[in-house]
């Protein structure tokens, strides 16, 4: 009897955490598209299942001559009102000292590599934006990272159970050629 | 007395069911949003472009498409492992958004049959599916929807993989595609000049690749995957010694918009551009060389 009620448990907890997962699924397709017809839906766009307090980077490539749109959607009852978002360059390149010289590894030929990553864009600096426009200038590697705080009075809460803490969130990339503006 | 243990792992289970177990998360009272250090424990997710877009950009650059430089179709047939296949499925994926992009409506269908033939054999039935293919069949004049269809097909099958965790799959068609692509892409340079716009993007792949070695690491242990992706980290090795050079932005946007952080500018010369793209031939003949064929022994 006992194992019996294991084993349906087990298959009520494996199917309720993949029915999370796909719930999320297809929730970056909730997010409102740009007002300028010309943005494209980019296949870099995504959604996942987030939990309250963990940071979740989505690592993305941007193109030179491409303006994009990024936004951001989320289950505000569980994720809360409004979240922080950044987006983080991440350049790979050889090591750079003070004086201008690559650093070799020692013994070797080979340069000593760093990996820089810089917070390019953050929306506690915009009123907490849940979307950017931007011209990309250059090729890059960024990092969309996502923070959310949770509600600010988990209705859970009050009746003495734990709240709920992981929500779906979704981030829609949309890209088009750089538009020239003017004469 | 004999329940104890089974209630102990029946709360261990739904409780390890209900969050990611191998993240700090900000825990006490004050939470701090995106601190400094917040990106150092952050869950990571990695998304690839589609080579749609690159092709879309190095269209305007290069010559003609050119069907002999795409990996025979017919050596569909001959791949027998699932690793092969999904290098391969990769590999043929990216030519057909090449043959599609570049208007090669003659390879166009051949290449959409071969990706899902493969995409059956790998478990992505449907992602390749007859209704598209009719839509294709219809739109061969259209040489504007065969890139759009394509593409589709193409995030379809990435999609699927995603959703149906098929990880060390996708890595190795992410593998296959980001191999087929540079090889294309290399292929239409026929001199090498560092001012070269095709050239620039040849650089600029470094970032991509360094997404996808990234995207790897997490399925390393796959022995398939693992062995990709040291190959891959000798091509990244040859990328690490071209100089980058960060610098202020300082011109406006065409379109007005902002621009966020530096110009990043990879410097690649014609000696870095002639190792890289005989490396990555070395590989790409690797990946796409049946398994019924037998390689010489290297001495």
């Amino acid at each position: 009897m006992l194992t019996r009620s294991l084993i349906i448990a087990i298959v009520c907890a494996t199917i309720g955490s993949a029915q999370a997962q796909t719930e999320c699924v297809d929730f970056w397709k909730s997010a409102p598209r740009a007002a300028d017809a010309r943005f494209a839906v980019n296949g870099q766009s995504r959604a996942a299942s987030v939990q309250v307090g963990v940071p979740t980077e989505l690592n993305i490539i941007i193109y030179k001559g491409q303006d994009y749109r990024v936004s951001v959607v989320y289950d505000e009852k569980i994720l809360g009102k409004e979240v922080a978002i950044r987006i983080i360059e991440k350049v790979r390149g050889p090591k750079k000292p003070a004086n201008g010289k690559e650093v070799s590894v020692k013994g070797q030929g080979k340069p000593e590599i760093e990996d820089v990553e810089k917070v390019i864009w953050d929306n506690q600096e915009h009123e907490m934006a849940n979307e950017v426009e931007f011209t990309a200038t250059s090729t890059k590697r960024i990092a969309i990272e996502v923070m959310a705080p949770g509600p600010e009075n988990p209705k859970d809460g009050k009746r003495g159970r734990v709240p709920q803490d992981i929500g779906c969130l979704g981030i829609l990339i949309e890209h088009m050629p750089t538009p020239a503006i003017g004469f | 007395m004999q329940r104890r243990p089974i209630v102990i792992a029946l709360a261990a289970l739904l409780a390890a069911c209900s969050a990611p177990d191998n993240k700090e998360a900000g825990s006490g009272d004050t939470l701090v949003i995106g601190g400094e250090d917040a990106s150092d424990y952050a869950e990571n997710y990695y998304q690839m472009p589609t080579p749609n877009e690159l092709f879309q950009i190095v269209r305007t650059m290069s010559n003609d498409g050119q069907k002999q430089m795409m990996s025979p179709a017919k050596n569909v047939e001959r791949y027998a492992t699932s690793a092969k296949k999904a290098l391969n499925f990769g590999v043929y994926a990216t030519d057909l958004v090449y043959a599609s992009n570049y208007k090669i409506t003659s390879e166009v269908v051949r290449y959409y049959i071969t990706c899902k033939k493969l995409g059956d054999e790998l478990g992505l039935a449907g992602s390749f599916s007859d209704k598209d293919f009719m839509r294709l069949e219809r739109n061969l004049t259209h040489g504007d929807s065969l890139d759009v269809i394509s593409n589709e097909a193409y995030e379809r099958a990435y999609r699927r993989m995603q959703d149906e965790r098929m990880g060390p799959t996708l890595a190795l068609v992410l593998a296959g595609g980001w191999i087929e692509s540079m090889h294309l892409v290399t292929r239409q340079v026929l001199h090498v000049d560092a001012e070269d716009p095709l050239v620039m993007r040849v650089a600029e792949q470094k970032v991509s690749l360094d997404l996808l070695v990234d995207l790897m690491e997490q399925y390393k242990d796959d022995p398939q995957v693992g062995n990709m992706r040291q190959e891959l980290l000798k091509l990244r090795d040859i990328y690490d010694t071209f100089p980058v050079i960060r610098t202020e932005q300082a011109k406006a946007s065409a379109s007005g918009r902002q621009v966020l952080g530096e110009d990043v500018v990879v410097v690649i010369t014609a000696q870095g551009f002639k190792e890289l793209a005989a490396a990555v031939e070395a590989l790409r003949d690797d990946i796409i060389t049946p398994e019924d064929i037998i390689k010489p022994a290297q001495s």
